[in-house]
């Protein structure tokens, strides 16, 4: 018992650490855009943030399950591109298409990993390699088209909603539904302690494939995202999501063996590394340092992290 | 040994030994893909078409031999793209200021020190190597970015060039050197004391540093090895094209995983041959060259090779220590 109130309590220590070093940045950000918290500056930033948050919340859901995804940059492009090209014949089946793709990938991910007996990380970077091939397939070169419309009122504004917020809202809804469901319980449980949660009676396999296909819907939608902010498809956008994603579960504590980590952190890294990357350019810096600081969030973030929880990992 | 032991009619005593000598596996694997392809692909059949695939798959071969010892103390190497483009992109600037030679000698340190940084970070800070080596891979990546501002140079370096391109008694230089580094790995892997030490590591951390195996040397000499391998496997690439590109390590970041796991070392560690390896490296490139004389589009041909990576993934690497 003492153990579960002081995991649940460094939980939430992320989420006040996070938040805290959230107000900081932000206070650096309006120093440099004093617009910045005007609805239109919320509505650009929310669409720019949002691929990468459902990005991170899609790795996330599979680190909780004790696996990861490297193939998660793929299928993101695998999604925008299936978005783009059908677009223009209805937005509604196009997205629909899309999800299925994505969802669909991710549960073969799920099957090969709970099946094969093949380690994740073998896994899903072979994978990565067959859904950039069909990605390649889909949109040999970059194009497609989303209706103008629709890029309009997403990155504009919709009669003064920001849509991309309202859309991270509602995916951080589906979450909390899931997270109260036993798939949800199971999740953690799995991630927590594979041969416990079998000897339970939980369908571990089941519970893996399940995760990796959450994950995919959560990619996938980051996918359309993707296209809707950028007004067109690109099968090899996808790859920079990969680490990011990796680098935001980390950072907001998703351990990664599975079983610890709160999603509502995951959005608040995932918040955290956009705005940093934005701030990266207005201090005049060559957008080239971009993956050089991406790289090194990363190495300080999860050292950080290993050495505040040591002495439960020693 | 024939072509044959897929087959039921292979008695039993000799799928025995197989199971338990994976290396043998990969190269009976090799064979039975060889002969496919010799009989169902054109051009295949001739000295040149071998004398070529064994010359390029050199380039893949002297990365997967360094992936190879990390992958057996349990860690994994990411990073390897970017040095191979590190390696290639620094020697070709470099090379044009300052002489090939330096060019070289700059470009090994360079990976080198990447391999050491991995090592550091996988031991001191105790990052799990596989976000590690994504992550230098990327701070390797932006640095090259922002070192060539966006457009990495050309160069012909002579000594590169010939030791790509030419071939001594009819083999391929680049061939001689995968083998010279081969046999160097196995030694090294196989025979002295730090091979004892990545072995023991790769069956169980804990246990082995607890009854003293020296982590961080054994990390420091694998890592670097690795990096420095990936350097060295740049600059041949280098010498072969004469020209550096920021994305030419792309392909390698998951072949020379590919490669070692096909290879028959376990890719948790622990378990497998170096030999292995080098079967794994000529099978995959064999099987890239019967799909480039395919004549598909490119994103078919990544389906068809990433469906046939799986699928001798779980014909014979499977895992029942997960």
């Amino acid at each position: 018992m003492p153990d579960r109130v002081a995991t649940t309590l460094r939980g939430n220590l992320d989420v006040v650490g996070l938040g805290a070093l959230l107000v900081v940045l932000l206070a650096a950000y309006r120093h440099y855009d004093s617009e910045l918290f005007t609805p239109a500056s919320i509505t650009i930033l929310s669409a720019q943030f949002l691929p990468l948050i459902l990005a991170a919340m899609g790795q996330s859901t599979v680190m909780l399950a004790g696996g990861i995804d490297l193939s998660l940059g793929s299928v993101l492009a695998l999604a925008m591109a299936v978005f783009a090209v059908r677009a223009e014949d209805g937005v509604a089946v196009a997205a629909v298409l899309a999800l299925a793709a994505a969802a669909s990938t991710g549960a073969a991910n799920g099957v090969l990993v709970a099946y094969a007996g093949l380690p994740p990380i073998i896994v899903t970077l072979a994978a990565s390699f067959l859904w950039g091939g069909v990605t390649l397939v889909v949109l040999p070169k970059p194009g497609g088209s989303v209706p103008a419309g629709l890029v309009d009122a997403y990155n504009n504004g919709w009669n003064g909603l920001a849509l991309p917020f309202v859309v991270i809202g509602l995916v951080l809804l589906l979450w909390k539904t899931v997270r109260t469901t036993r798939f949800g319980l199971s999740l953690y449980a799995v991630g927590g302690n594979e041969h416990g949660a079998y000897a339970s009676g939980i369908g571990v396999r089941k519970v893996k494939i399940g995760a990796y296909a959450l994950a995919g819907v959560f990619v996938g939608l980051a996918g359309i995202g993707l296209a809707v902010q950028t007004g067109s498809g690109d099968a090899t956008i996808g790859a920079p999501y990969t680490l990011n994603s990796i680098a935001a579960s980390v950072l907001a504590g998703v351990s990664f063996f599975g079983g610890i980590g709160q999603m509502r952190a995951t959005v608040l890294a995932a918040l955290l590394i956009g705005l940093l990357t934005n701030l990266l350019l207005f201090t005049g810096l060559s957008p080239f340092y971009q993956l050089i600081m991406q790289g090194a969030v990363l190495i300080v973030a999860i050292a950080v992290k290993t050495f505040a929880t040591r002495e439960r990992t020693d | 040994m024939t072509a044959l032991p897929r087959t039921a009619s292979v008695p039993r005593r000799l799928t025995g030994t197989l199971r338990e000598n994976r290396a043998a596996w990969a190269f009976g694997v090799l064979l039975v893909t060889w002969i496919a392809a010799v009989l169902f692909a054109k051009g295949f059949d001739s000295v040149s078409s071998v004398r070529y695939l064994v010359q390029t798959a050199a380039f893949l071969g002297i990365v997967a031999v360094g992936q190879t010892l990390v992958v057996m103390m349990s860690g994994i190497d990411l990073s390897v793209s970017g040095v191979v483009a590190l390696s290639a992109v620094v020697c070709a600037q470099v090379a044009a200021g300052s002489g090939g030679t330096t060019g070289i000698v700059v470009a090994l340190v360079a990976s080198v020190v990447v391999g050491l940084a991995n090592a550091a970070g996988v031991t001191w800070l105790r990052v799990p190597p596989m976000v590690m080596t994504l992550a230098t891979g990327t701070i390797v990546a932006g640095s090259l970015l922002v070192y060539t501002n966006g457009s990495p140079k050309s160069a012909k370096v002579s000594l590169l060039g010939s030791l790509a391109n030419d071939r001594v008694a009819g083999v391929p230089l680049a061939f001689l050197l995968w083998l010279g580094i081969t046999a160097v790995a196995v030694w090294l892997l196989h025979a002295s004391r730090i091979g004892r030490y990545v072995f023991a590591l790769g069956n169980g951390e804990r246990a082995s540093r607890a009854s003293g195996v020296p982590l961080a040397r054994t990390a420091f000499i694998a890592y670097g090895a690795c990096s420095l391998l990936a350097g060295v496997s740049g600059l041949v690439l280098l010498g072969f094209t004469s020209t550096s590109s920021l994305t030419m390590g792309n392909p390698y970041q998951l072949l020379s995983i590919a490669a070692v796991v096909l290879g028959g070392t376990s890719i948790l560690g622990g378990r497998g041959h170096v030999l292995g390896t080098v079967a794994g490296a000529l099978m995959l490139t064999l099987l890239t060259a019967l799909l480039a004389s395919w004549n598909v589009s490119e994103g078919v041909r990544q389906i068809v090779l990433g469906l046939l990576i799986i699928g001798l993934l779980l014909a014979y690497a499977r895992e029942r220590r997960t």
